[in-house]
């Protein structure tokens, strides 16, 4: 098992944003996390990838309990993540964004450099290398982002709505670079909202609603579960579900 | 585009190193030395405020330490002045520790917050403190014991020993900018949370940079006050020291390597000139001034002059290297 | 004895400090802003006051609301030319603005005014109350009351009106308040406005008993971030609690440690907070 979270409940106030959720990995899965907006993918996300400290619960990573180590050091046993808003590092260049990434297992600037060519390369990035990052469009810095967190060389990858607020053109581009990304060996976790990138990327997906996972199976099964179908339009027919975003 | 660089670079190099040899006037030379000695606690404060962009309106505690070390060395143990340096950068390595390690969990805000009540709460304590002459504050040697000293006429021979340090100094920052901790600080400074998601120790290289911002500030205080042969609560705590720092570095381009110094050639002169002129209301013109430049820069160019330059000071292709 | 007398004069400077520092909590929990200058807002109503006094020859009754108008448009002024255009640039520029803004202020002052300290006549707002032993100046008493009413009318308005509601949906998510019509540009220039006037009533207040110089500024933004601090950033109550605490603790320190040092408890309180709670000792996580 490469990871493995058990009864995470992560509290705000009296506020259950997880309330009891559990997940196991197999080394290069690669599985989908849905569910409406407010469900707590996003604070199990952040649980996950040390951002958070869950309230109850425990997660461990290739055997060693790492719930209440930091962000930094999840991405030091190679736990990477990206963000949904992508937070690119202003002044400095593509290639020296991706070299911040890279640093991590190569201290000596020059196979830094070395390294970050290689991910940019490999993400398509490589051509605008010497462009300010703040210049690169949503796609760019998304791109950037999973550039970023490849240059980390992680076993596990989170990615945050990767490819929402993309065109379909660009989204296709996403696509076939998370497929890279696992044909590589590399075990992902996508949180998404679009079902059709759900479908055609992951063969497991578990739903989230009101902080608990209610269903899990292939994605053709899951969008037929009465809960799973409910959870959706319920809470769309109630309307403004931003603002149960914690 | 490299090449260019480095010829504006050399030129400023040259001219900082004859500028005062030009002019035998002992006012230019002074204000050329004072010139050098801003730019170095400009520049010190670059590291952790530029840089890691962590806005210190404190490091007027640094200067101040280090200031005040030096007299202290002199009034209480009868060590010449300079030796007290070495113990004022041990004292501001013991405060970036204290203050350091529980503010660094603050961030942009609230740091600055914390920094401005640490400056205001130091200079109170130092008003109080008698030992160490209290409100009148501390006189150097009146004349040479001995070439240590460093009591000079002329300006020239301070003008070469701050030139050193500031050589040191930017030659550190270049390594430090072209090294993984340049790359970690400026990450810090532009989003935490992504910083840290990439691995980066963000309280670890925050208080590295801290200890690096502190001790030559401290040095530059040390500086001041052999230079001086005076230091007060206002001349060494005063919230302006710390303003000086702060608005040179922004003019010139905070987090770039020579906008601390670009920040300091420009703004010294004019301050000392309008003192000159004005006598001691002209300070109060200066800072009326340093408010005006500082709104606009926030308001425009958040990036100094360097802004300006054609991507010279942004855009260090790595390539090029 | 002594006790209570301490307590009541702290607890009526304190209503004061309450009342500014609201301002800069609105300002802060509207836009996560930081007014550096906060203090320096204090220092130029207390000046408007003085020259209300001194050569219009107008009373406490119009130069407190003249000082509170001015300072509304102050802060309607910094926000549309300078906060408005920062708040969402790097946070080199947003911290910077109001610093700069500070030092403009300190220093125009000192330069128009002189570095001299000036005051009120002392018998402008004359009489001492005796209430069971505890001496009470009338100044004092109308300082304290007024800005204590005035600091829970904000947090009514704030709490209990349509316009205090739509603030408050500005400051949770402006862009859901735009989509409902709200004008979150003019609700932020709003709270610039109201939290530049708390501090205009607060400086025409305050000048009735203390004096004025261009650098007292400096202390009062301090107390202001200490006063938010402690009782939570962006809460009005809060900020109530708090001031009359801080007030409280810097008449007590004054006692025993002499006027001199005061601030020096009051300070370290604030770093000492930061350090352990910086969301505040009354405030959520």
């Amino acid at each position: 098992m490469l990871l493995e979270a058990r009864g995470i409940v992560k509290t705000f106030g009296s506020f259950h944003a997880v309330d009891g959720a559990d997940l196991t990995l197999a080394e290069n899965e690669l599985i989908g996390l849905i569910g409406p907006n407010g469900a707590g993918k996003s604070t199990f996300f952040n649980c996950l990838a040390g951002e958070a400290r869950p309230t109850l619960g425990k997660i461990r990573f290739r055997g060693a309990d790492v719930t209440a180590l930091s962000s930094a050091a999840h991405a030091g046993l190679g736990l990477a993540r990206t963000f949904q808003v992508p937070i690119v590092f202003e002044g400095m260049s593509v290639r020296e964004n991706v070299m911040v990434g890279a640093f991590l297992r190569h201290p000596a600037r020059r196979r830094a450099e070395e390294k970050a060519d290689e991910v940019l390369e490999f993400t398509g990035l490589a051509a605008q290398a010497d462009m300010l990052a703040t210049a690169l469009g949503t796609a760019g810095r998304k791109r950037l982002g999973i550039a970023r967190a490849l240059a980390t060389e992680p076993i596990l990858l989170l990615l945050d709505e990767a490819l929402a607020g993309l065109t379909s053109a660009e989204m296709e581009g996403a696509i076939a670079l998370v497929e890279r990304i696992h044909a590589r060996g590399i075990t992902l976790v996508v949180v998404e909202h679009i079902m059709e990138v759900i479908h055609r990327l992951t063969r497991r997906v578990l739903v989230f609603n009101q902080g608990r996972v209610i269903a899990e199976g292939t994605p053709a099964e899951v969008t037929h579960i009465p809960a799973v179908i409910e959870a959706y339009l319920g809470r769309r027919a109630q309307g403004s579900p931003e603002s149960r975003a914690p | 585009m490299r090449a260019s660089l480095r010829r504006v670079l050399i030129a400023i190099a040259i001219l900082l190193a004859i500028a005062p040899v030009l002019t035998q006037d002992a006012f230019y030379q002074r204000i050329a030395a004072l010139v050098v000695l801003a730019a170095i606690s400009a520049s010190a404060w670059n590291v952790i405020g530029g840089y890691a962009g962590q806005v210190s309106f404190g490091h007027s505690v640094y200067f101040g330490i280090g200031g005040y070390a030096a007299l202290l060395a002199f009034t209480k143990l009868g060590l010449p002045p300079i030796a007290g340096a070495p113990l004022g950068i041990l004292a501001s390595f013991v405060l970036s520790a204290i203050v350091g390690l529980p503010s660094f969990r603050l961030r942009g805000h609230y740091f600055s917050m914390a920094t401005i009540a640490i400056a205001a709460l130091a200079g109170l304590l130092v008003t109080n403190w008698g030992y160490a002459g209290g409100a009148i504050g501390l006189m150097g040697p009146a004349t040479p014991r001995s070439p240590a000293d460093l009591l000079f006429r002329s300006p020239l021979p301070y003008y070469a020993i701050f030139l050193v340090v500031l050589a040191i100094l930017l030659v550190l920052t270049w390594w430090m900018e072209r090294s993984r901790m340049g790359f970690y600080l400026r990450a810090i400074g532009s989003g935490e949370r992504a910083a840290a998601s990439l691995g980066v120790p963000i309280r670890r290289y925050k208080l590295y940079a801290l200890f690096i911002s502190g001790a030559f500030t401290a040095l530059a205080g040390s500086l001041y006050a052999v230079m001086i042969g005076f230091i007060d609560p206002d001349s060494g705590f005063g919230i302006l020291v710390s303003v000086n720092m702060v608005v040179m570095a922004a003019l010139g381009g905070a987090g770039t390597l020579f906008g601390p110094l670009v920040g300091a050639i420009i703004l010294v002169p004019l301050e000392e000139t309008t003192n000159a002129l004005l006598g001691g209301g002209g300070t109060g013109a200066a800072y009326v001034a340093y408010g005006v430049i500082i709104m606009l820069i926030a308001r425009f160019s958040p990036g100094g002059l360097a802004q300006f330059l054609p991507r010279i000071a942004a855009r260090k292709s790595p390539r090029a290297a | 004895m002594i006790l209570l007398q301490l307590a009541a004069d702290g607890l009526l400077l304190g209503a004061v400090y309450a009342l500014f520092s609201s301002g800069l909590t609105l300002i802060w929990g509207m836009m996560n802003v930081i007014n550096f200058a906060h203090g320096d807002f204090v220092m130029l109503a207390m000046y408007v006051a003085f020259f209300a006094f001194t050569l219009l020859k107008i009373g406490p009754i119009f130069f407190v609301p003249l000082a509170a108008m001015a300072l509304f448009g102050l802060g309607v002024l910094v926000y549309v030319a300078l906060v408005r255009h920062v708040m969402r640039g790097p946070m080199l520029a947003q911290i910077l603005s109001t610093f700069g803004l500070a030092l403009f202020l300190r220093y125009a002052a000192l330069w128009a005014f002189s570095a001299n300290f000036v005051s009120l006549p002392d018998n402008l707002v004359g009489g001492v109350y005796q209430l069971g032993g505890i001496r009470l100046s009338a100044s004092h008493l109308l300082a304290g009351g007024t800005a204590l009413v005035l600091t829970l009318g904000m947090h009514l308005v704030l709490t209990r009106t349509d316009l205090g509601s739509r603030m408050l949906a500005v400051s949770e998510d402006r862009v859901a308040a735009s989509l409902v019509g709200i004008r979150a540009e003019r609700m932020q220039a709003l709270a610039w406005g109201l939290g530049a006037a708390a501090t205009g009533v607060a400086g025409g207040l305050i000048v009735l008993f203390f004096y004025v110089s261009p650098e007292v500024g400096n202390a009062f933004t301090l107390l202001a971030f200490v006063t938010v601090c402690l009782g939570g950033f962006g809460s009005v109550p809060g900020a109530l609690i708090a001031g009359l605490l801080i007030g409280v603790i810097e008449s007590f320190s004054a006692y025993w440690l002499g006027p001199a040092t005061k601030d020096v408890v009051v300070f370290a309180l604030f770093v000492v907070l930061l350090w352990v709670r910086p969301q505040g000792l009354l405030g959520r996580a």
